[in-house]
């Protein structure tokens, strides 16, 4: 295999404190046959010196370049780009680390960091031999449709971003809502299928009783809490029971509830019914002073395990507790019942004086705000996991909060975990205008260093698709895996784990990782 | 929108840097501080093999993200001297502070310890900040205050010391401006009862955060050695009417938990004891934390604020506190204690709020409001009302959607 | 003669197990020189067989960096390193080769101490197990 190899070594990280010998690399690199150019620059990120670098590469005419230099985080956008104006395909350029992994680490060492830095440069040349061009490539995206999942607090707020980044929203809402929205809103509607990838979603709408299609660029997710539909225990005595969110709006319509008033956490105390919930303390807490307030003489009591009011809602539940608000905390072993036969009553154990109280109340209501029910079917549609309590799993921390592991589908409000609506409206605004910046690219780039499958070794055992959390890999017409390209994010966990050795990753193939780890271990030092 | 100004590098500084620059929008980021980061520098990660979804990756990704992008101008050790209003938005004046050391710097710590000083004069970057560079303080310097001493550029290997270094003036003209100072942690020596700046071994959160970071470990102060029995003491200065504030500081019990278990993690034989009020995790239903520390044996989850630790014997530390249920006082002896201590906002009253018209609540917090956001002045991040980091990082992507589609076209 | 100096040779992720290192080395952190690194995009891009290759090769111990797990830049991917690095040990002890030559670690980008303890670590298992099937050091 011939190949025109360039070699620049960057002074700033290779000589930056002064520990290897520069020369004695410079050599080793003229001395390979494949090498036709070598340059010493002062820095590579400069850019008068990567003109210098790229009028070089024109005039060597070289195919490839191996770069000793520091961090590729660093330097490679503007290297990748001065190259490009010497026609060298990005995958054709190899990045040695020099600096963090052989100038600094090993400062005492001179001897065995020179050795090390030339078994590097050998390893790299090597590397550099094996690479072959590849091309990025983009699709358009056929719309501009971000679809939310969900018209409440959360989805409202993310509708109203996402057109302001010029998408179309299309709200679907399972009840019969009716709302001033941007874009569409379709109500009776459930997400009840989904294919394809971020940026050209076919989706599956169940509207009433017809099934549509409808293609998106974005999904949102916003399905909120199931606070609609508590179950438990005490729900179960107390046919009138109402949510905080009902008994809100009653309140604000003008109607006085019948006292005692008596609110507690959850209709399922001992946690046997419900998974996973949080309570909207900070609602509950400003709806308790309100009512206090309006109604001073009505004997209001919050019952908790756990007072979970945050932040500035601390100063509420001074405010509320102030007003006469009685709260009364338990634990699991005196958690409130509720005679089913005569529910006019909750009994619990104050947790701080020991007492058991009988407390009559007039209408109870629920804080809690459980996992909604149908994220289940969200997440089948859409095939993203979930937690193992029942809220639409985030992807991982390190990259974007409210998204999900796929791109293109974000996540936000209650269906990430139940929270209170102010938080719940600040993160579907999030999501809404991610998503919004998502669609307004209008393209989607893909290709480049990813999978690709060799069907005749292909034993179509379906790990790969069981494996990959971007539903790259599927089974086509010739009954064999492929990889579709624009969901392959080149991770190449299919290549790791497809036991026929049937995928291999481009820029990561086997033979080239294996053969950069032959030659690092065959040097000396 | 071409150019706002971000005034704060944490968290939420950070966030809204790398939303608006994705947006193509150019960003001046003025840091108070040395490095990028803010608080999040000096907090550990909070996993040993499993992630714990602490957030404080996030934010160093987006610190060391930020240095990446073309269109972000970062200006460390400055701060705005004024922003005045005018036509396209804000007129601002930049003061930077010469660090003093140029960006041949390799971190290698040489000059930390050849420095005279006590104390030191020159520091490496606190924590995981970004970039990595060390900085001089020029108030303790001996260079600048005796005119003589250069132990430092003698002693480094890339000549990175410049004591010509000069501070700037600069002035930038931005279309709006992001309020983003951030927060102060509680100092927990207010708490004088309970031992922190007098017992070695009782420290603050913030002191374990930045020695977790820093060394993996948490060893005790005193003498070196690996803590067996430790006190983790929650809300230590907030919800407290006589020292501290009344509000809850809302990311310390997440945080707390989450460094339990990294403690449990890393040495399962520690027994650990946590002290709360209510257990306020954040994203988590409230028996996780309960379920995990009934899994391990060793932890217990105790419902009472102590009020005062005494040196114990043999160098242990005595800690007081009510029973549960009863009143019953006990005494319990540890090896190590640890005090969450919560925030207060930090710059939130500062002159150069006040100019750009941010008033605060009565906690002190810096208020966002309508009027201000059509005049281009945003407040985001924990600065306006306690939060984390995951929420900081939603806030700060929201409030940069309102910036956009303000005024006129053309974003 | 002089003596043989340990070859450990680490795979790390492009995303939090590089930045570990290059943490590491920008805070001033010193480790041993027999470390050999090899970038991959994920550790889930790992295999069975690039370790055990790097054995054949002259590899005294092996170890995988990857992102923590849960907070894989790629979801799951450090997780399906350590499956692979559990599924490579149980092979080795089927052969008679000692399984600590080979270790999963997970670090975070904001850990300046993890990467030298596990060099030291690795190299340490070089140099008490010595070369595979060679003279112990």
């Amino acid at each position: 295999m011939k190949a025109r190899i360039q070699v620049v070594l960057c002074k700033c990280c290779t000589e930056m404190p002064k520990l290897l010998n520069m020369e004695k690399l410079q050599k080793l690199a003229e001395d390979s046959s494949m090498v036709v150019s070598v340059m010493t620059v002062d820095a590579v990120c400069d850019g008068k010196d990567l003109a210098r670098i790229v009028g070089e590469a024109k005039e060597r005419e070289i195919d490839r370049a191996v770069v000793l230099a520091c961090h590729k985080k660093d330097i490679s956008p503007n290297l990748l780009k001065a190259y490009r104006r010497a026609g060298i395909n990005e995958f054709l350029i190899e990045l040695v680390n020099m600096r963090e992994e052989v100038v600094l680490p090993h400062a005492d060492e001179p001897e065995r960091a020179q050795a090390k830095a030339e078994t590097k440069l050998k390893a790299a040349l090597t590397r550099a031999i094996m690479l072959a061009p590849l091309e990025k490539q983009s699709e358009e995206m056929k719309t501009k449709n971000v679809v939310i999942v969900g018209a409440g607090v959360a989805g409202q707020a993310a509708a109203h971003e996402a057109a302001k980044s010029g998408a179309h929203t299309v709200l679907l809402e399972k009840t019969s809502k009716s709302l001033k929205v941007p874009g569409v809103i379709m109500t009776h509607a459930q997400l009840v299928g989904a294919s394809g990838y971020g940026g050209n979603f076919q989706l599956k709408i169940k509207a009433g009783e017809k099934v549509e299609e409808l293609g998106a660029a974005a999904v949102v997710i916003a399905t909120g809490g199931g606070w609609t539909t508590l179950k438990g225990p005490l729900a179960k005595a107390v046919k009138d029971a109402v949510p905080l969110y009902k008994f809100y709006e009653h309140m604000q319509s003008g109607m006085v509830p019948k006292g005692p008033v008596v609110i507690v956490d959850t209709p399922d105390p001992a946690g046997k019914t419900m998974k996973v919930q949080d309570y909207a303390w900070d609602d509950t807490l400003e709806t308790v002073i309100q009512l206090k307030k309006k109604h001073p003489e009505l004997l209001v009591y919050v019952i908790f395990q756990e007072m979970r009011a945050f932040g500035l809602s601390e100063l509420a539940y001074k405010e509320a507790a102030d007003l006469g608000v009685r709260f009364i905390r338990y634990d699991k072993a005196g958690a409130p019942k509720i005679d089913a036969k005569n529910p006019i009553a909750l009994t619990v154990k104050d947790f701080s004086q020991g007492e058991v109280l009988d407390l009559k109340f007039g209408t109870l209501v629920f804080a809690s705000i459980p996992a909604n029910q149908d994220n289940q079917m969200i997440a089948d549609a859409l095939r993203i996991p979930m937690t193992v309590d029942g809220s639409i799993r985030r992807g991982s921390i390190q990259r974007w909060p409210v998204t999900t592991p796929k791109p293109g589908i974000f996540v936000c409000g209650s269906a990430l975990f139940p929270k209170s609506r102010e938080l719940a409206k600040a993160e579907g605004e999030a999501a809404g205008t991610m998503a919004g910046q998502f669609v307004k690219r209008g393209m989607i780039e893909y290709g480049g260093s990813v999978a690709q499958v060799t069907p005749e070794k292909c034993s179509a055992c379906l790990t790969c698709i069981r494996t990959c959390p971007y539903e790259a890999p599927f089974i086509g017409a010739a009954n064999k895996a492929e990889i579709k390209v624009q969901a392959c994010q080149g991770c190449g966990m299919c290549v790791g784990i497809c036991p026929s050795k049937a995928i291999d990753l481009h820029h990561y193939t086997d033979d080239q990782v294996m053969e950069e780890a032959r030659t690092l271990l065959g040097g000396d030092f | 929108m071409n150019q706002v100004l971000i005034v704060g590098g944490g968290p939420a500084g950070l966030t809204a840097a790398k939303t608006l620059v994705d947006r193509g929008t150019e960003v001046v980021l003025v840091e108070r501080k040395e490095s990028l980061g803010g608080m999040a520098r000096e907090l550990t990660c909070k996993g040993l093999v499993e992630c714990r979804n602490c957030g404080v990756c996030f934010a160093m990704d987006r610190a060391g993200e930020i240095l990446r992008e073309p269109n972000a101008e970062v200006l460390l050790l400055s701060e705005v001297a004024s922003a005045t209003k005018a036509d396209h938005g804000y007129s601002v004046k930049i003061k930077t502070a010469p660090r003093y050391i140029t960006d041949d710097c390799i971190g290698c710590g040489k000059c930390v310890a050849v420095c005279p000083v006590e104390g030191k004069a020159i520091f490496p970057p606190t924590g995981s900040g970004q970039p990595r560079l060390h900085w001089i303080d020029k108030s303790k310097c001996l260079h600048f205050k005796k005119g003589k001493c250069d132990k430092c550029a003698s002693v480094c290997p890339t000549h990175a010391v410049d004591f010509e270094d000069r501070a700037k003036n600069i002035t930038r003209n931005v279309n709006a401006v992001v309020y983003a100072t951030g927060i102060d942690p509680i100092d927990a020596c207010e708490m004088s009862r309970l031992g922190c700046g007098i017992l070695k071994d009782v420290v603050s959160s913030v002191d374990a955060e930045r020695i977790l970071n820093e060394k993996g470990r948490l060893m005790r102060p005193s003498d070196g050695k690996a803590p067996k029995k430790i006190a983790v003491m929650q809300c230590v200065g907030s919800r407290t009417v006589k020292v501290g504030v009344e509000y809850c500081s809302k990311f310390c019990c997440k945080y707390a938990t989450k460094m339990s278990q990294l403690l449990l993690d890393t040495d399962p034989d520690i027994n650990l004891d946590f002290y709360f009020m209510d257990l306020r995790t954040l994203y988590e239903p409230q028996d996780e934390f309960k379920l995990w520390a009934k899994s391990k044996k060793t932890v217990k989850l105790i419902r009472s604020m102590p009020s005062v630790v005494l040196p114990g014997k043999d160098g242990k530390l005595l800690l007081r506190a009510a029973g549960e249920t009863d009143l019953d006082i006990t005494e319990t002896e540890y090896d190590l204690i640890i005090l969450s201590v919560g925030m207060r906002p930090s710059g939130a009253s500062a002159e150069l709020a006040k100019s750009l018209g941010i008033q605060t609540d009565k906690s002190g917090f810096a208020v966002a409001n309508h009027e201000l956001e059509s005049k281009g002045v945003f407040v985001c991040g924990a600065v306006s009302e306690p939060m984390d980091i995951e929420e900081t990082a939603v806030r700060a992507a929201a409030t940069v959607s309102k910036m956009h589609h303000q005024k006129e076209v053309g974003t | 003669m002089a003596e043989r100096k340990p070859k450990v040779i680490g795979f790390c992720c492009e995303k939090h197990g590089m930045d570990a290192a290059v943490l590491s080395a920008r805070s001033g952190k010193q480790f041993d020189a027999s470390v050999r690194l090899v970038q991959v995009p994920c550790t889930g891009r790992v295999d069975g067989i690039h370790i055990l290759k790097a054995l054949e090769d002259g590899a005294d111990s092996v170890f995988v960096l990857g992102c923590l797990e849960k907070n894989c830049y790629y979801d799951t991917g450090s997780i399906e390193g350590r499956k692979r690095v559990e599924y490579v040990k149980q092979m080795l002890s089927e052969v008679g080769i000692e399984k600590e030559r080979v270790e999963m670690f997970n670090a975070a980008s904001t850990n300046a101490w993890a990467f030298p303890e596990i060099v030291s670590k690795m190299v340490g298992v070089a140099k008490k197990l010595g070369p595979i099937g060679g003279e112990k050091q």
